[in-house]
């Protein structure tokens, strides 16, 4: 990389200020953060339009909200909105490293442990870099926006001009800090598989930002007063709030805002060149493991394979199982499989919009965790192509796969459907629910099991993405085609349902649908393993090396 | 068996678009020895042990191992080899001892059979105080070990090993090397590649030397050694990178001058 070129060495030791000062290695951090981003863009076509779309969706988004803060200017409660704001932008800059370790190549000082650099120009150079961007320019806007909004009177603009700056650097200063902090944690295994499954987190969060408007749109802005009494002392939302006291004409309490403002900043500062000393001197020594989390993790092994059935169906069931567990991506999968199946019945139940058929979305969603059986594996699917020398050893294999999704999937689903009947008080429905649920996985696993055969992709391990980069397509494929014919596969069971709902002698015979579904779905799944199995037996090259692009 | 040679390769071909990996391989390669499989980065050894080895489909020509067709008859090829590919990932979230619990029992050993082998091989391995952790934490070494377990497993007659060296510390290695000595003597077969001549050179009795997807020559060590003193002299002849001297452009370098 260029960017050593230009820096002098420095003397090691403290006795080094005597010798000739060595020129700023600020410009060329910058310069190198400009390339990344450069490079970064320069790979593909594809790459580019996507940066572009989200630095123009990220501008205009900041722009309107820079221009609804400023209409807004004169609500009363608007600096507890405001406030709240600088303090949650804050948090979004100290979250977002932990999700996106790898999304800055200058944030990993790792990078530069080998060049001979003081922690104190680093901390300065990688702090103009990070300046550099489009998340800095959203996040100047929107604090511009902030301040805007409850600036009155001129001592207001001239602390607001001092302010946001301020607020900025705290945050860009957060965000290296964290960084810095877990940098360990981040590039050890165990930090990413907690970066994996992350990604759960922000789903979540984002569903409680969304209840929090929903309140907020019913309750009126003034709800949020008493969050912002206690935020205007946290910085950087103490930079906002200085200026609404200003405006205020609470000078002193403004001043107080400002100096915690700064001396946060000046903390966060230190911090941050102490962990980047640490970091550039110590070994990595976060995966090293203690005997006692060994005798941990095999404990729980014995109970499980007594239960399982002998030969290659218990052996690749106990695997399926242990990695729905271990595996962060599979569990990623899995937790949201679950807490979707759960969270859309009773949901729509509890809000009154509820039909017991939302049920079966449960069987759906657990159901999807069939496809791309073998994309799941990884490359290590050549231990199981090494076993397989017939379509009869591919359908143990294939069986034992849907029989470990099934010790979850069916009892999950049957307390989710009885769950959404008893809500909604409609016990005589019961059967039939149950009975398309049935149908529902049956059909998904069937689909599954063929999709997995036919259309395989690789999963990426590391990272948020849950298809390799060109295999879109057939992931798409893969999952929408199989959905559709597990839906045109269980309509002579949706027929039923809908029959028994609507004809008038259909109402006794609503139970029938409860063994009708049952026994379906399970000659469904049986046939699609069949017919997977002899194509599978015969793709195992194939499917390796699809799916060993990850 | 009434071959006496444990594989046969007849005008094996393998291109990926416009590159031709593999461009027909022609090779017997004889039971009971050690055998290394050698040529620079990019040869096509790896491309070539896999479709050896059934993991990647030829465009072109035919393997038979132990006389049996490796794409006709898998059922009887794959009970007779034990592979270690490189570049592909274990089940690594599994602990060694589970991955190997569970490849034992995938190729249909009974379960109290495996575990005795298993605790044997994780011994003489030096694994056994790694045994309880997952793979994913082991290092580069421990992997190739467990993955030489796990290829041993079953007792193969053929062994494929891809790289087996590569990034092992010496202890390891020589731990591995101990393992397949035995395994040779007993009459088995290791096939590996590698592109450490020295190692080669020391451990194999039989070599074949590829470049540019082709065999370049092939036979008893001392036969390919041939005069040269030593194989990386007649590798470096055979593959025609002899007399690059790396020298005169960087008069620069050494001497402690800035």
């Amino acid at each position: 990389m260029n960017a050593a070129a230009p820096t002098e060495p420095v003397p090691a030791g403290p006795a080094a200020p005597a010798s000739a000062p060595a020129p700023s290695i600020t410009p060329v951090v910058v310069r190198l953060k400009l390339s990344l981003l450069r490079n970064g863009l320069r790979q593909s076509a594809g790459r580019r339009a996507a940066y572009v779309t989200s630095a123009v969706l990220a501008l205009l988004f900041a722009a309107f909200q820079l221009l609804g803060l400023i209409m807004l200017r004169g609500h009363p409660h608007i600096a507890s909105v405001a406030v709240p704001g600088g303090a949650l932008l804050a948090l979004g800059w100290a979250v977002m490293p932990l999700f996106f370790p790898s999304g800055d190549e200058t944030l990993d000082p790792t990078r530069l442990v080998m060049l001979p650099l003081r922690p104190r120009p680093l901390v300065r150079a990688l702090l103009t870099a990070s300046l550099v961007g489009v998340g800095p320019l959203f996040t100047a806007l929107l604090l511009a926006g902030c301040a805007v909004t409850v600036a009155h009177g001129a001592a207001a603009w001239a602390v607001a001009v001092l302010a946001v700056p301020l607020a900025l650097l705290v945050c860009v200063a957060l965000a290296r800090a964290v960084a810095a902090a877990n940098i360990q944690l981040l590039t050890s295994r165990r930090g990413r598989d907690l970066a994996v499954l992350s990604g759960l987190v922000v789903a979540v969060g984002a569903q409680f930002v969304n209840f929090g408007m929903q309140r907020l749109g019913t309750a009126g802005l003034a709800q949020l007063d008493p969050v912002a009494d206690v935020l205007r002392w946290v910085p950087p939302a103490t930079a906002v709030g200085a200026v609404d006291s200003v405006s205020r004409g609470a000078y002193a309490v403004a001043a107080a805002q400002l100096a915690l403002t700064a001396a946060a900043l000046v903390a966060l500062l230190r911090v941050w060149a102490r962990s980047l000393t640490l970091l550039m001197t110590a070994p990595d020594a976060s995966t090293l493991q203690g005997p006692d989390t060994a005798a941990r993790e095999r404990a729980g092994a014995g109970r499980l394979t007594r239960l399982l059935p002998a030969g290659r169906t218990g052996t690749v069931m106990e695997r399926s199982l242990r990695y729905v567990w271990r595996d962060p991506k599979t569990k990623a999968a899995w937790v949201t499989s679950l807490a979707i199946g759960l969270i859309v019945p009773v949901s729509n139940t509890l809000q009154g919009a509820g039909s017991p058929y939302f049920a079966c979305f449960a069987a759906g969603m657990l159901g999807i965790q069939m496809y791309n059986q073998f994309g799941q594996d990884t490359s290590a699917f050549w231990m199981v192509a090494l076993t397989i020398s017939s379509p009869r050893d591919a359908y143990v294999e294939l069986r034992g796969r849907a029989l470990a999704l099934l010790v979850v999937t069916l009892p999950y689903a049957t307390v989710v459907t009885v769950l959404t009947t008893a809500l909604l008080g409609e016990w005589g429905r019961l059967p039939q629910v149950l009975g398309l649920s049935f149908g529902v996985l049956g059909a998904m696993l069937a689909t599954g099991a063929w999709m997995s055969a036919r259309f395989p992709y690789s999963v990426p391990q590391e990272g948020y993405k849950n298809v390799a980069p060109g295999q879109a397509g057939l992931a798409w494929i893969a999952v929408f085609g199989g959905m559709l014919s597990a839906a045109l596969l269980c309509s002579p069971v949706i027929a039923l349902t809908v029959w028994t709902n609507v004809s008038a002698s259909g109402d006794g015979w609503g139970w029938l649908l409860l063994p009708l579904g049952a026994l379906y779905g399970a000659g469904l799944t049986l046939l699609g393993l069949r017919l997977a199995a002899p194509r599978t037996a015969a793709r195992l090259p194939e499917i390796l090396t699809a799916v060993s692009k990850g | 068996m009434v071959s006496t040679s444990a594989v046969r390769i007849q005008g094996l071909w393998k291109r990926f678009g416009q590159q031709i990996a593999v461009a027909g391989i022609d090779l017997e390669l004889p039971a009971g020895k050690f055998i290394g499989l050698v040529g620079p980065n990019g040869a096509g050894k790896t491309t070539t042990l896999s479709m050896v080895t059934g993991l990647l489909r030829p465009d072109q020509g035919t393997v038979e191992i132990a006389g049996h067709d490796v794409w006709r008859d898998p059922v009887a090829v794959k009970a007779r080899i034990g592979v270690l590919p490189e570049g592909l990932r274990l089940f690594e979230r599994l602990t060694g001892r589970e991955l190997l619990a569970y490849s034992g029992r995938l190729r249909g050993l009974a379960g109290a059979e495996v575990d005795r082998r298993a605790a044997q091989l994780l011994d003489v391995l030096d694994l056994a105080g790694a045994q309880h952790k997952l793979v994913v934490d082991y290092s580069t070494g421990m992997r190739k070990k467990i993955g030489l377990a796990t290829a041993l497993l079953h007792n193969p007659e053929v062994l494929f090993l891809d790289e087996p060296f590569e990034g092992v510390d010496p202890v390891s290695a020589q731990t591995i090397r101990g393992v397949l000595e035995r395994y040779t003597a007993s009459g088995a077969t290791v096939v590996f590649s590698s592109h450490v001549m020295e190692l080669v050179e020391s451990l194999c009795d039989w070599v074949a030397v590829m470049a540019a997807g082709r065999i370049r020559a092939h036979g008893p060590l001392a036969e390919v050694r041939g005069d040269a003193a030593t194989l990386q002299q007649s590798f470096l002849a055979l593959v025609g990178a002899q007399g690059r001297a790396a020298g005169s452009d960087l008069d620069w370098l050494g001497g402690g001058a800035r």
